[in-house]
């Protein structure tokens, strides 16, 4: 308690001469109370009152409403995890295709549309959005507050993220699904060469997850700087939170790059700009700089809340506190800020100066110091612990092991002699599913055993977690270590078929094999999931006796979250509570109020209400898809989308819907800037 | 050591592999590809060049060290989880409190392994720069010769530069260059990007539409290396392989005098038919034939398409029957390529294939 | 589990001005999107520059002027509008501090006024460039580039007329106050960025 006072204090004063803001507090904003006396009728009030205010409207209106950030976050988790499955039965069409030589299985129009899909899939529907879904879900919860600091921009996100992979699998199942690459690289992808629509979906598509993707960014930089508990100062935040706050900062500064490069290449095949036509002065590298400064980086968006699950399971299941912590944190941002320096290293093969070939690099090679370091400090931290192995352990040290495999070919790839070589080979499909698959797959389905007993109040079967760890492991291996040596053997990568005189037949078939291992795995996951739903053992709030926030609450939580905002004690937040949890009191219970603090010290600053369950959202989230969708057949798309897009701000901005079951004189909130600005950004 | 040890085995198993391919032709490539080598005409770790030498001798220093730092980290690993397997406490109990002395320790464990981590990069980081360096300072581009070749969707085309005018000619697919030559590839692309790859003599170089890039290369030995475009561009990225002949210099003197000659007249009163179904039908709306009024370069040149080994850019073997089946139906063979289906009555398709095949 | 209440903040305000408010947070990071972007356009245009042995190249049909370069009239007049424009949205932003309602309202509209000008104004700039956006890759960089700041002029000047709208037939209070505060941001942003866009259209190309 001593140390709360210390770090609470006075707030700064406002910084402005409103007198409204200065005037109310005295000279504290707040004032310390002792133990407080009141019966437990009064905590029973105060709880029904913020069901009540915190319920989701009822009926399918209110799914579309709901501005839950629990809610949102796992509707996002299954979209995503269904994009997975597809993502991969597109996978083992591929392997069954690539079995045997010369198979007539796939045509190589469906072959290519699959693998494109498939890439598309799995990076844009899948690996980017399940992670910040993740993070949607438990960042309010470890930070103690009530939910996302913008929690109408976090809903129109995810409808926009679902009507661009409606978007893409629709075509797809209309074969008109994309066939350039995920990476779409022009020419191929530019008027020229991909005439139909094929192209311009994958285009919009992008649009669509990215801008997604930013408004989940924002959402969570705003959440982690401005929502958390008192008593939770930067450095006493959870890696996890660490994690997705360097992840989103990267989403700001990469995801423009792809936004921008899909635009000019739609906008050369819509509207014949010439951006990236050689024979009017554009220029078709350009675009391979632009696609790689957002690609690169989209890794460790990737990868890098993945190492926050590692961290959340590591702490756990050693039950020790994280060794390094300071270091580990340090590790994420430098990983953050070399990310963006090596882009290049996509681009060894293409005409460049070699003294900046030399310089991508030593910048490519030295991000492995920063994930080493995290290797490190995590085994310290099992070091000498007394482990309990559970499946979310299992997978993280699967993950270790496969990640640092990865991690070293990554290295070799750095080198630019030996690139030349092994660059589009199989060698880089091994590469890079050894770092994605086991870099961010293993963590996520270690996350999933982990979190699952919070999310539903069930815990998923052990027994079968083991299985599922162990097939997917080995599996994977199978598939993805014999494509090593096929690219050394010369197997270039998104080949539809080969000759059987090259010798790659038996590899491939061992690869084929494996992904059927691996298929199986990702099977019982499947049943496992549906098993717990019914009979899985009732989890209770802490089942793994965790030192986060969100193990604090009942599993699943409640909708306000935490009756009453606690104050944070320590870096392993419920490790470091006293007896007598120390708390927060003075939030209204009948509105939709939470706490707003400082950024570095997190004093408290207001007692902010959100805006409650809206259905403006959503149908932003259509004149966005009117503008992307209908724009691929004509540019007037866009004016009419214009004039829906202020139709749907008047409205949000002046309406007074019914579920704002707060103040009659709820103003609106902030997100009608955000998402105008997104779309401004993609118009 | 065993780098070198490697390459040596290689290098035998390539002797033989040479040995047999000069003298036997592509049914028995097959097959040889088939049995001994196993892809070795295509393949980055028979190196049979001083770049992929080079480069070869990289990769068996990476691996070897990659290697051990896999094998320890796991050592590691595998140590720390078999020490707290047994006795995990009750979760609901507090963590146990660690000891100054151990994290004093585990702070110098990880320090020295960062350390040794930053080492290993700067060593790799210097070893590619001087890889590199070295792979491009070597060969004296001067006294070698020029090869332009262009990229298509899904050929390539071959176009032997000469001081000499008369001297230049152009073929495909196959390219034939003198043994212990340093080459000039000029790569350019004609459509989209592509990429260049013969892996037993160099790495990879992208033809990109509206650049001209430059990749040389050398070959040690005589042999057939087996390249294939390493760039994704589209249906047929699969069937876009090109082979090197790399030869002794009288013998690819020899081949090319016979290139720059104007395509032999038809001898036989079928052939001289063939020539007439070839001039008269959509074959010259995109093929060349030196010597005859067929002159059209969007498909490939086939001034000597008898002299080559394959067809449809290192795909088929070049006998009577897989012409035959190309020039019918190509689509059925190779889905999407540019080239269409041609109904010809037996006899025009039978006169056909008998001038074709006089184009030696 | 038992707990015990240390702070109570029942007094707080539930407004505040700046990096007090979650608003300004949110518009900023747009705002580093956004930058991001420009930044990226910007980096696309010198990089299509060294495609051209003449920046602009020379007009192809005699019958347009002679000299390529964009005009200068109306950009600089539209650079030097928007440049006034600030000293309105700053009264604005002001009044909404102390709670002027009046004062914001004149602001905000001199600014709505301004923002309609601007757009008018950027249509002539699209014709002093001389090039369509479908004749070269000059023609198209620099088309979307004005474009794309004529988005945000679009975006900034209907954001101007809701929360205009507003102050008049809703009440002027805290809430709206701080928003027409993050308007401010996003409208000195537009501002401030057009001045390196106005650089780079109309200036990069004299300086060779």
């Amino acid at each position: 308690m001593t140390e709360i006072t210390g770090t609470a204090g006075v707030p700064p004063a406002s910084r402005n001469a409103s007198t409204e803001v200065t005037a109310k507090p005295s000279n504290s904003a707040f004032h310390e109370v002792g133990r407080d006396g009141r019966d437990p009728s009064e905590d029973e009030r105060e709880i029904k009152e913020l069901e009540r205010v915190w319920a989701c409207p009822p009926g399918i209106y209110g799914w579309f409403t709901d501005t839950d950030h629990k809610a949102i976050a796992l509707r996002y988790v299954v979209t995503a995890f269904v994009f997975f499955l597809f993502g991969g039965i597109e996978a083992l069409l591929m392997r069954i295709q690539l079995a045997r030589p010369e198979s007539h299985f796939l045509s190589p129009d469906l072959y290519n549309q699959v693998f494109t899909v498939h890439g598309t899939t799995m990076m844009f529907l899948f690996a980017v959005p399940i992670m910040t879904a993740v993070g949607i879900y438990l960042v309010p919860l470890m930070v103690g507050t009530r939910d996302v600091a913008f929690p109408r921009l976090n809903n129109y996100g995810y409808f926009v993220y679902l009507i661009g992979g409606i978007l893409l699998y629709v075509s797809f199942f209309l074969n008109t699904g994309p066939d350039a690459g995920w990476f779409a690289y022009v020419p191929l992808s530019g008027p020229g060469y991909s005439p139909g629509k094929r192209v311009d979906i994958w285009a919009q598509m992008i649009s669509f997850t990215e801008i997604s993707a930013l408004s989940g960014a924002v959402v969570v930089i705003g959440t982690v700087f401005k929502m958390r508990a008192p008593g939770m100062s930067l450095h006493r935040l959870p890696l996890f939170v660490w994690a997705q706050l360097v992840t989103s900062f990267m989403i700001i500064f990469a995801m423009p790059a792809v936004m921008l490069a899909s635009s000019l290449l739609a906008s050369d095949r819509l509207i014949d700009t010439h951006f990236f036509n050689p024979a009017e002065g554009g220029d078709a590298i350009l675009y391979q700089h632009m696609f790689w400064f957002f690609g690169h980086p989209e890794v460790y968006i990737i990868f890098i809340p993945a190492l926050g699950f590692v961290s959340s399971i590591v702490i756990t299941f050693s039950r020790r506190r994280i060794f390094g912590y300071t270091a580990m944190v340090l590790s994420l941002i430098a990983t953050a800020f070399l990310g963006f320096g090596l882009w290049v290293h996509h681009m060894f093969a293409t005409p460049l100066p070699q003294l900046g070939q030399s310089f991508f690099t030593a910048a490519s090679m030295m991000i492995a110091i920063p994930s080493g370091v995290q290797i490190f400090c995590w085994i310290a931290t099992m070091w000498g612990a007394k482990l309990n192995i559970k499946t979310p352990l299992l997978f993280v040290l699967g993950f270790v092991a496969i990640f640092v495999l990865g991690g070293l070919t990554g290295v070799m790839l750095a080198s630019v002699p030996l690139d030349l070589q092994i660059h589009d080979t199989f060698f880089v499909v091994a590469h890079l599913h050894y770092v994605l698959i086991g870099g961010a797959v293993f963590p996520l389905f270690g996350a999933f055993y982990f979190w699952f007993p919070k999310w539903t109040g069930r815990m998923l079967s052990e027994r079968l977690g083991k299985w599922n760890f162990w097939l997917m492991f080995i599996g994977f291996n199978l598939v993805f270590f014999p494509m090593h040596q096929l690219g050394l053997k010369g197997m270039p990568r998104r080949v539809y078929t080969y000759l059987p005189e090259t010798g790659w037949a038996s590899l491939n078939l061992l690869a084929s094999l494996g992904a059927l291992v691996l298929g199986i795995g990702v099977l019982i996951f499947i049943v496992n999931f549906f098993w717990a739903r019914r009979f899985g053992a009732v989890a209770g709030p802490n089942p793994w006796g965790a030192d986060t926030l969100e193990w604090s609450l009942t599993s699943p939580p409640p909708a306000y979250n935490f009756q009453r905002i606690p104050v944070v004690e320590g870096r392993n937040a419920l490790w470091d509570q006293s007896t007598e949890a120390p708390v927060v009191v003075g939030l209204s219970s009948t509105k939709r109020e939470t706490l707003v603090s400082s950024v570095v010290d997190a004093v408290p600053e207001l007692r902010y209400e959100l805006p409650g369950p809206s259905i403006w959202p959503l149908l932003l989230a259509l004149a966005t898809a009117e503008t992307f969708i209908v724009g691929i057949f004509t540019p007037w798309a866009f004016l009419v989308g214009a004039v829906l897009t202020f139709a749907v701000f008047v409205g949000w901005f002046f309406g007074n819907p019914n579920y704002e079951n707060v103040d009659a004189k709820q103003p609106p909130d902030e997100t009608n800037f955000a998402s105008e600005d997104l779309r401004a950004e993609e118009a | 050591m065993s780098n070198k040890l490697h390459i040596a085995v290689a290098r035998r198993f390539w002797c033989c592999a040479v040995r047999r391919a000069r003298f036997v032709l592509f049914p028995t490539l097959t097959a040889l590809l088939l049995t001994g080598c196993g892809g070795g005409l295509q393949s980055v770790l028979n190196p049979s060049g001083p770049q992929s030498e080079h480069i070869s001798g990289l990769w068996w220093f990476m691996l070897i060290t990659c290697t051990i730092v896999f094998v320890l980290v796991m050592i590691l690993l595998f140590a720390a989880v078999v020490k707290g397997r047994k006795g995990f406490p009750d979760p609901i109990a507090p963590p146990e409190k660690e000891t100054r002395e151990s994290e004093r320790r585990r702070g110098v464990v990880v320090a020295v392994a960062t350390a040794i981590t930053i080492a290993i990069l700067f060593v790799f980081i210097v070893d590619s720069f001087f890889v590199g360096r070295g792979m491009t300072a070597e060969l004296d581009r001067k006294q070698g010769i020029n090869i332009e070749v262009t990229g298509h969707q899904w050929w390539w085309e071959v176009r032997y530069q000469d001081v000499d005018a008369s001297s230049i000619f152009t073929t495909a697919n196959e390219i034939h260059i003198p043994v212990g030559v340093p080459v000039t590839f000029s790569l350019k692309a004609n459509d989209v990007i592509h990429s260049f790859w013969v892996p037993n003599l160099h790495g990879k170089k992208d033809l990109i539409p509206g650049k001209i890039s430059t990749i040389w290369l050398q070959a040690d030995k005589p042999g057939i290396y087996r390249g294939q475009c390493a760039e994704y561009c589209g249906h047929q990225h699969a069937h876009m392989a090109l082979w090197i002949f790399a030869e002794p210099r009288e013998q690819f003197d020899a081949w090319r005098r016979a290139q720059i000659q104007s395509a032999a007249s038809p001898a036989t009163a079928s052939e001289q038919r063939g020539q007439q179904v070839f001039l008269s039908s959509a074959c010259v709306m995109c093929h060349a034939i030196n010597g005859t009024p067929a002159g059209s370069n969007f498909g490939p040149n086939l001034t000597h398409l008898a002299s080559r080994k394959t067809i449809a850019a290192a795909t088929l073997p070049n006998d009577r029957q897989h012409l035959a089946q190309w020039v019918d139906d190509s689509q059925q063979i190779k889905p999407g390529n540019r080239m269409p289906p041609n109904k010809f009555s037996p006899e025009d398709m039978q006169a056909l294939l008998d001038y074709l095949q006089s184009l030696k | 589990m038992s707990t015990r209440p240390v702070i109570d903040v029942s007094e707080l305000p539930h407004h505040g001005f700046d990096t007090l408010d979650t608003i300004w947070w949110g518009n900023n990071l747009l705002l580093a999107i956004e930058t991001s972007m420009f930044v990226l356009l910007i980096a696309t245009y010198f990089y299509l520059r060294q495609n051209f042995e003449l920046w602009p190249p020379p007009l192809a049909q005699l019958t347009a002027p002679l000299d390529p370069l964009p005009d200068l009239g109306f950009g600089t007049a539209n650079a030097i509008l928007l440049l006034i424009s600030c000293a309105p949205m700053i009264w604005a932003d002001v009044s909404a501090r102390r709670g002027s309602q009046s004062g914001t309202q004149r602001g905000l509209l001199i600014c709505l006024l301004i923002g309609f000008v601007a757009m008018v104004l950027r249509g002539f700039e699209f014709r002093a460039v001389k090039f369509r956006w479908d004749s070269n890759a000059y023609g198209s960089i620099v088309w979307f580039i004005l474009g794309m700041h004529m988005l945000h002029l679009l975006t900034v000047t209907c954001e101007t007329l809701l929360l205009t709208g507003w102050s008049f037939v809703r009440e002027f209070d805290m809430k709206h106050r701080v928003d027409i505060t993050a308007l401010a941001v996003y409208w000195y942003w537009v501002v401030g960025i057009w001045m390196v866009l106005y650089a780079v259209v109309y200036f990069a190309p004299r300086v060779s």
